[in-house]
């Protein structure tokens, strides 16, 4: 692990967090995660708080320690409160949530660990409490976290801890 | 068969949420364009990253044309001198990767910066994520990659 940042920013001050950040130095691929970053919180069919629910869970598997200090204004407006946020910092997540919450876990946790491994089960309970449509998205959006998320733990100068910070989309 | 979309391949099932998947794939195709990287080195982590994961499917594919010793011997790098100091920066980093972000080394970083600079090792860790979520994707869905042909 290492102790500081390993990239420079490219040191503006735009207030969009992804082109103030080291991400901002490859002018070939930032439009592309500025839009798609939008488009997983804005042309979905999922709601923001569930959205937010898949990406808090992911961040835990990646360890991100920022990823996991943010809350989107957009999933608190939903609805997502600390108390559920709580919830799925456990590994066993049996209570207080929904079964549909549950599941959505369930395929965070598969995507991490095993995504060969799906089980028939799951695979089945997914069907049954989401539309196909949903799953795309839960899925694009869980691929989306995951491989970003992964990107800011290996670009180094992550804190132990963190407060939580809320922070809009950035477009 | 995917269990999610029946007989529809990986991208062809990512096609179907256009509003997403086309800046998904739009993403994707932007790591074979990049300045700081050259497209051959790019695919042999896309391979390894294959490679790691067990996806047949992936490592079959060829996004961008290699020389075919590179792809044959890509899983023995370590020892294979057909494989560049700077390849082998990158593909060291690309396992870290794979197995602990998080366990990636300064050192390993210095390195890839060494050959392609920050912005290449910023760039490397974006086409690493985004590879390594295509991969997964298509594992979880059950569902064969295509590919998007970017060394037509």
């Amino acid at each position: 692990m290492t102790s500081g940042a390993r990239v420079s920013s490219p040191g503006g001050n735009t207030g969009n967090v992804i082109r103030d950040s080291a991400l901002g130095i490859v002018p070939e691929t930032l439009e592309h995660y500025l839009a798609l970053n939008a488009a997983i919180w804005d042309a979905g069919p999922l709601g923001a708080a569930e959205i937010e629910l898949a990406r808090l869970r992911n961040a835990r598997h990646t360890g991100c320690v920022l990823c996991q200090a943010v809350r989107y204004d957009v999933a608190v407006a939903d609805g997502l409160s600390e108390d559920k946020v709580q919830l799925i910092r456990d590994d066993d997540v049996s209570g207080g949530l929904s079964e549909r919450e549950r599941l959505m876990l369930a395929f965070v946790d598969q995507y991490n660990v095993n995504p060969a491994g799906i089980s028939e089960a799951l695979q089945q309970a997914l069907l049954a409490a989401f539309t196909k449509d949903e799953l795309l998205h839960l899925s694009l959006l869980v691929a989306w976290f995951n491989g970003s998320s992964r990107c800011a733990v290996a670009l180094g100068g992550m804190p132990v801890e963190m407060p939580r910070m809320e922070i809009s989309v950035p477009r | 068969m995917s269990w999610i979309a029946g007989e529809l391949n990986r991208e062809q099932i990512i096609a179907r949420a256009p509003a997403i998947g086309g800046h998904f794939q739009r993403l994707y195709a932007s790591f074979y364009q990049l300045s700081q990287i050259p497209p051959e080195v790019v695919e042999l982590c896309r391979l390894r990253l294959a490679q790691l994961h067990r996806s047949e499917a992936d490592l079959a594919l060829e996004e961008y044309l290699l020389a075919a010793d590179k792809r044959e011997q890509l899983h023995n790098w370590h020892s294979v001198a057909a494989f560049s100091p700077a390849e082998r920066a990158c593909l060291e980093l690309t396992e870290v990767h794979a197995m602990d972000c998080s366990a990636i080394t300064d050192a390993q970083a210095d390195a890839v910066k060494e050959y392609f600079g920050e912005a290449g090792l910023v760039a490397l860790l974006q086409a690493l994520g985004v590879f390594d979520g295509f991969i997964r994707l298509g594992l979880i869905w059950q569902a064969a990659p295509v590919g998007g042909k970017h060394h037509d």
